[in-house]
């Protein structure tokens, strides 16, 4: 049966022929749907009983009085023409509806049925207009109005369309006008609590989260709705880890927080009561503390499975405040000379330092845990996992911590001069040299591979697990790319024909980017000037003001060596012992600046393909002491975007999913978009430039030359 | 070619259709496959009763227009998902809100996964950028919290406000 054909006729909430019928004699216009309905039994009874209506006793007496009128014009057996039409047509239809099956959901279209909340409140300012306006007329005139509503809300739904279309004929531009600026106000639906469940989640699905929280508010039903778990599930598949590409914002996975919290839940008992302790001084505070405790408790336990829509807004607060800015500083002050690396997880800052000791932190308190002392002379390189430390520095040396206990595990010896690079994955140890190779190291087997092809120091080596690759960043300006297993090399980035870097790089970070990135154009002509620049500023040092960047490389490049150098001598005047081959190194180093840096056959050759490999990441970023951050393109090998902003060499980067932060000579931290390369924020203040970073989800930190460490977060929980 | 499928809608007016242009409803698609055998020359009547003539107009006219579009399996596509409403579709849907909201249950019905795609969409916009209050009037919605709860959800939902 269908819903329409069927309300037509029942149509209590069509209220307004019906209350129209009723407002003749009636001051108060609005009425609810039963009382509309028992106007229509009334009637009923009306025509069988006679003139009984007033002790019908379950009216509103109003409405008894008017439909009163209009049976007793029925029961007098017709006093005018136009009546003896309009009561047969009124008996017959307004009896009609007893036919129809007593469920509303047969009974009503979705707009009818009483159990629906849409669309039924009558326009109480609209109504009391009517009313006066039908009061100006004459009485017969009110009549003849009232038998035409009436005989319309008595109709059923063809009757109905047929007495609309007749009257819609018949109306002018003005009216038909009217007609349609009232309809447009009148049909309006509450999709959302409408339609099924499952429709209604989908319409939420495709909505922002500001608008859906706005839908929250509309009312009850939509706020079941509008944070229905389902939805918010959706918006953090969409977000979290990954940029949307609807919106462009992506949030940050934080998957070490929640495995924090999960630790939180389980010690939580502890915990709270230890708070408690501290907090509550008096008695009273103790005893309000007590119930908090009662309250936490189940609170604990439910974050264990939180709604997706808390999980959406803690990782969306972190994201606004990495977008605007807004976060707070914490120092780690202790070091007693430059840092040179750093790294932090959830739980921990470990810094290294020129000082020779490696200082593990609480990043919660502040609180120094423990100095890691064994280098006989700088740090130069960390990287650790939970159970181990492993560190590399200017005595020459790999050493492996266990930093729980701050137990030296074991040493490697080898390199030939310091060792300014380790990355590790599992028992695979790579490591970077001022000798100028890279040393893979395989724990378990305990065998050591030497990758030699780069012709300066090796500032950055990174692990690439998933492709079994290594990627290594020279002074000679290029990367390199090696295959663990045969210890090849597969690729060389650099060279001014693919954009390469024109001083020495400094960090290199495998990605694997899944969303678009913007990508520098490259317009032809331009292109090739700066491939000429680039060719005159390698070969001969002319004053040309386009070389200028060229020449604060330079001067940029003497500086660092410079440092480079004190650093050395600092570290021989500390320990006497083998400093002179790192003198020796150092004042090498120095001397051979102006030469041309890398191998000048890679640059002129085409890339050969890497072999296939579906795991390889798809990009490498890199900072280099030419002042840029390039992104790279793996597979052709060539370089797509260049960051410009620091106005001295870029010592270090570090990339997440969303951002690059990029420490550098100018004594500035920037924050990049990863995505289209564009420069967040620059935070300055420093008095000494900055040598290494490290991100997180929700916060970075930066070590700088004077030994300062600092660590801003943009979470707001601390 | 002889348009032997009749589709009647609930209140019994028939609509002669083209299979093809039937098919771009999965529900008639699979009825067809698994009722009638092709060499049946009879006419054959459909009864559509959750739907009615108007509704089965607007409903026949978009499958009309899109009976050479070939709509893949995309259900879980993101891209898919985020792409904004086709045009055609827009100006298409663009009526009163008692039209879409049939449409929108009728495609749902009749398993029409672009048109009921569609129609979510052009809800979805409805209410996209409104405040609380626009969007009851939008719908005629009754507020039914207590200014208690209404401050209470509003604090509740605020970190979305400014980003």
């Amino acid at each position: 049966m269908n819903l329409k054909e069927v309300c037509g006729p029942t149509s209590s909430s069509d209220s307004l022929e019906k209350v129209l019928l009723s407002s003749r004699v009636s001051t108060t216009v609005t009425r609810d749907i039963s009382a509309n309905k028992k106007i229509q039994n009334d009637v009923k009874v009306t025509m069988s009983q006679g003139n009984q209506l007033e002790s019908d006793g379950h009216g509103n007496e109003t409405t008894v009085a008017e439909v009163a009128e209009v049976a007793e014009v029925a029961s007098s057996g017709g006093s005018g023409k136009d009546t003896s039409i309009v009561t047969p047509f009124l008996v017959k239809h307004i009896a009609d509806q007893n036919l129809i099956p007593k469920d509303n959901f047969h009974k009503y279209c979705y707009r009818h049925n009483p159990d629906v909340q849409c669309n039924k409140s009558t326009d109480e300012l609209k109504m009391t207009q009517i009313q006066q306006n039908l009061e100006k007329l004459s009485r017969n005139d009110q009549e003849a109005i009232s038998h035409c509503w009436s005989i319309f809300g008595a109709a059923p739904s063809q009757h109905r369309t047929l007495i609309l279309q007749g009257l819609l004929s018949q109306c002018c531009f003005p009216q038909l006008s009217l007609i349609s600026q009232e309809v447009s106000k009148l049909i309006k639906i509450d999709f959302i609590s409408n339609l099924p469940y499952e429709l209604s989640i989908k319409i939420l699905c495709y909505l922002d989260c500001s608008s859906l929280c706005n839908a929250a508010q509309v009312n009850q039903r939509w706020k079941s709705l509008a944070d229905d778990d389902r939805v918010w599930h959706y918006m953090c598949e969409q977000h979290i880890d990954r940029k949307c590409p609807n919106c462009g914002w992506g949030l940050p996975l934080m998957h070490m927080k929640r495995a924090k919290e999960y630790n939180a839940a389980a010690m939580s008992q502890c915990n709270s009561k230890k708070r408690k302790l501290e907090d509550g001084d008096t008695a009273e505070d103790a005893s309000s503390s007590k119930s908090d405790n009662q309250q936490n408790q189940p609170q604990q336990i439910v974050r264990k499975k939180r709604p997706w829509k808390a999980v959406y807004s803690e990782r969306f607060k972190v994201e606004r405040n990495w977008r605007k800015g807004i976060y707070t500083v914490k120092c780690f002050n202790g070091h007693e000379d430059g840092i040179t690396c750093l790294q932090f997880n959830n739980d921990v800052l470990i810094t290294g330092s020129y000082d020779t000791t490696v200082k593990i932190w609480n990043i919660k308190t502040g609180e120094l845990l423990r100095t890691l002392s064994g280098h006989s002379k700088g740090v130069r390189t960390l990287a650790f996992d939970d159970q181990k430390l492993i560190t590399g520095g200017l005595d020459s040396t790999i050493k492996v911590w266990n930093y729980h206990t701050g137990q030296c595990i074991s040493t490697y010896r080898g390199h030939e001069d310091s060792v300014v690079s380790v990355d590790f994955y599992n028992t695979t140890i790579a490591s970077g040299s001022a000798d100028k190779t890279v040393k893979v190291w395989h724990v378990d087997s305990r065998t050591c591979y030497t990758l030699r092809g780069h012709t300066d120091w090796v500032n950055s080596v990174k692990i690439h697990h998933k492709s079994n690759t290594i990627f290594s960043a020279s002074d000679d300006t290029t990367v390199r790319m090696w295959d663990l297993k045969s210890n090849e090399c597969l690729r060389i980035f650099g060279g001014v024909e693919n954009n390469g870097h024109i001083g020495q790089v400094q960090c290199v970070i495998p990605l694997t980017i899944k969303t678009e990135v913007v990508e520098d154009t490259t317009d032809e002509s331009e292109s090739e000037e700066i491939r000429e620049h680039g060719v005159n500023n390698n070969n001969n040092m002319n004053n040309n003001n386009s070389n200028m960047a060229a020449n604060n490389i330079n001067t940029d490049r003497e500086q660092t060596r410079q440092q480079r150098r004190d650093r050395n001598r600092i570290s021989i005047a500390q320990n006497t012992q083998g400093a002179q081959p790192v003198v020796l190194r150092g004042l090498n180093e120095a001397n051979s600046l102006g030469e041309a840096p890398a191998n000048p056959e890679n640059h002129h050759e085409a890339q050969p393909s890497l072999p296939p490999n579906p795991n390889y990441p798809t990009h490498i970023l890199t900072s280099s002491l030419d002042n840029t951050i390039k992104l790279w393109d793996v597979k052709t090998g060539k370089c797509i975007r260049t960051q410009f902003g620091h106005i001295q060499g870029v010592w270090s980067i570090a990339a997440d999913t969303f951002r690059i932060v990029s420490g550098a000579h100018d004594r500035l931290v920037k924050v990049w978009d990863l995505q289209n390369g564009k420069c967040i924020h620059t935070f300055g203040g420093n008095t000494d430039s900055v040598c290494c970073v490290a991100i997180g989800d929700s916060k970075f930190a930066y070590g700088s030359e004077n030994g300062e460490v600092k660590m801003y977060c943009f979470d707001d929980d601390d | 070619m002889v348009k032997r499928y009749v589709l009647v809608s609930s209140d019994n007016e028939k609509f002669p259709t083209e299979r093809k242009v039937m098919e771009k409803s999965i529900l008639l698609k699979n009825m067809l496959k698994d009722l009638f055998a092709d060499d049946d020359d009879e006419p054959i009547e459909i009864p559509l009763p959750n739907v009615s003539s108007s509704v089965m107009k607007f409903i026949l006219e978009w499958c009309e227009h899109y009976k050479d579009v070939d709509f893949e399996d995309d259900e879980d596509d993101d891209s898919k998902k985020s792409a904004p409403i086709d045009e055609w579709d827009k100006n298409f849907l663009n009526t009163d809100q008692e039209m879409l909201y049939e449409i929108i249950l009728a495609a749902n019905y009749m398993n029409i996964k672009p048109l009921l795609n569609a129609g979510c969409k052009m809800v979805a916009e409805m209410i996209r950028g409104k405040s609380p209050e626009e969007i009851r009037k939008t719908f005629n919605i009754v507020n039914d919290f207590t200014p208690e709860e209404e401050a209470a959800i509003r604090r509740e939902n605020e970190w979305a406000e400014d980003r």
